[in-house]
């Protein structure tokens, strides 16, 4: 049952902790239930840790890791010195399957993708202005504008032909 | 293109019956968006000054039906629109920006329009349409992997998909597994020859309506834009994840 959860923002890597762990918890019926009602998901989900990333230019290089599902050397960084010791107790919710799969052969911490998983990650998602306490509100938005102009104008720069990648 | 009301045409604002968008009454009636950022088009469209509180003057964008299917849609009559002020809305397809300029207008300083374009051509005027307009977030990606831009874009109140492809009820449906809240809304307009040539516009429509519905999505309106477009619908659903 997943345990830990990761979670990627614009500002920096999340890594949230389930604390429920009594088998009913894991119904994914009870989990979108709790994840609606901020009271109940906090009861649920706790912040581990939260790790910012240094700088504009940091942030661009673990997005593009991020959307490639590559395990970026601050996110291993992060993951191992946040993650309990004890691996075979750890099952980490990943948002996608190739990061997860990266993960796995990186630090050997089995990672799922799941449904139940899933629906926390949207939870998260709902909440992270209030679950990343170190953060003010309005702190993600802003850093999702920054990320969203550098992410677009790599991806438009790198373009060398300058015309469309058409789909077939 | 020289902006504000040119010399003898008088407009009156009015509100129009959704919220953030607004009718000019004068020699003919034009739907229009608060200007953003007064004293600049976006792709040349007319603008129309008119006098504000204390000698204030307020802008306005005119919003071409034909040219945005959203404008299109509103007045075509759709009930809801669900774009509205404050809102934050996934705009998959968001082509050179000129519509999701509208919508950040409509939205305005208070909400957020996460655009999403595939293509770089298009992708450059987005991204400098989205320098002056900063509610607006581009993003240069494929809407087929919503899982790429996952760190860009929050829970959304609405996702409006104008994206003309034939899986585009799919592509629609992920996105709001990722991105839309609980009972929020999509609104989509569907081209028929983009998903299939060989059957009639209503059974393309149809279909595409069933496989929302397979994805957790409650059918509520459905439009055609005729005279804008031709076989061109707008569906509008609730996107219901849990019960």
């Amino acid at each position: 049952m997943v345990n830990y959860v990761l979670f990627e923002t614009a500002s920096g890597y999340a890594l949230f902790e389930r604390l429920q762990s009594e088998e009913i918890g894991a119904k994914l019926e009870q989990v979108q239930q709790n994840v609606l009602d901020l009271g109940k998901f906090t009861q649920m989900i706790k912040l581990k840790s939260f790790a910012p990333f240094k700088s504009a230019a940091d942030a661009l290089e673990n997005a593009n890791d991020v959307s490639e599902g590559i395990v970026h050397p601050s996110l291993k960084a992060f993951l191992e010195m946040n993650l309990p010791s004890k691996k075979s107790k750890v099952q980490l919710g990943v948002a996608e399957r190739n990061l997860a799969g990266a993960i796995k052969s990186e630090l050997g911490v089995d990672c799922a993708t799941d449904e139940v998983a899933q629906e926390m990650i949207r939870g998260i998602r709902l909440w992270a202005d209030k679950l990343l306490s170190q953060l003010k509100s309005g702190d993600i938005e802003k850093a999702q504008l920054g990320l969203g102009h550098s992410y677009s104008r790599a991806k438009v720069k790198f373009n060398v032909n300058r015309s469309d990648n058409m789909i077939i | 293109a020289a902006g504000g009301a040119k010399g003898g045409s008088k407009y009156v604002i009015e509100p129009h019956r959704h919220e953030g968008i607004f009718v000019a009454r004068g020699k003919e009636d034009l739907l229009v968006t608060k200007n953003l950022v007064p004293g600049e088009s976006v792709y040349g469209e007319k603008r129309i000054s008119v006098d504000g509180p204390e000698g204030t003057k307020i802008e306005y964008r005119v919003w071409n039906p034909f040219r945005s299917k959203l404008a299109a849609a509103v007045l075509g009559g759709v009930d809801h629109l669900h774009v509205a002020p404050g809102k934050k809305v996934l705009y998959l397809g968001a082509a050179s920006g000129t519509s999701v300029s509208h919508v950040a207008d409509v939205v305005g300083p208070q909400g957020a329009v996460y655009a999403v374009e595939f293509s770089h051509r298009s992708g450059r005027d987005l991204i400098n349409m989205a320098k002056k307009r900063t509610n607006v977030v581009p993003i240069i990606e494929d809407a087929r992997h919503p899982h790429k831009y996952r760190m860009l874009v929050p829970m959304v109140d609405v996702i409006f998909a104008d994206v003309a492809q034939p899986d585009q009820a799919r592509i629609i449906t992920l996105n709001a597994h990722h991105f839309l809240k609980n009972n929020g809304h999509i609104v989509i307009s569907i081209k028929a020859s983009c998903i299939d040539s060989t059957v009639d516009a209503a059974t393309v429509f149809a279909r595409e309506v069933k496989k929302l519905q397979e994805e957790r999505v409650k059918p509520q309106e459905q439009l055609t834009l005729e005279p804008y477009e031709r076989d061109h619908a707008v569906v509008v659903g609730r996107y219901v994840r849990n019960k």
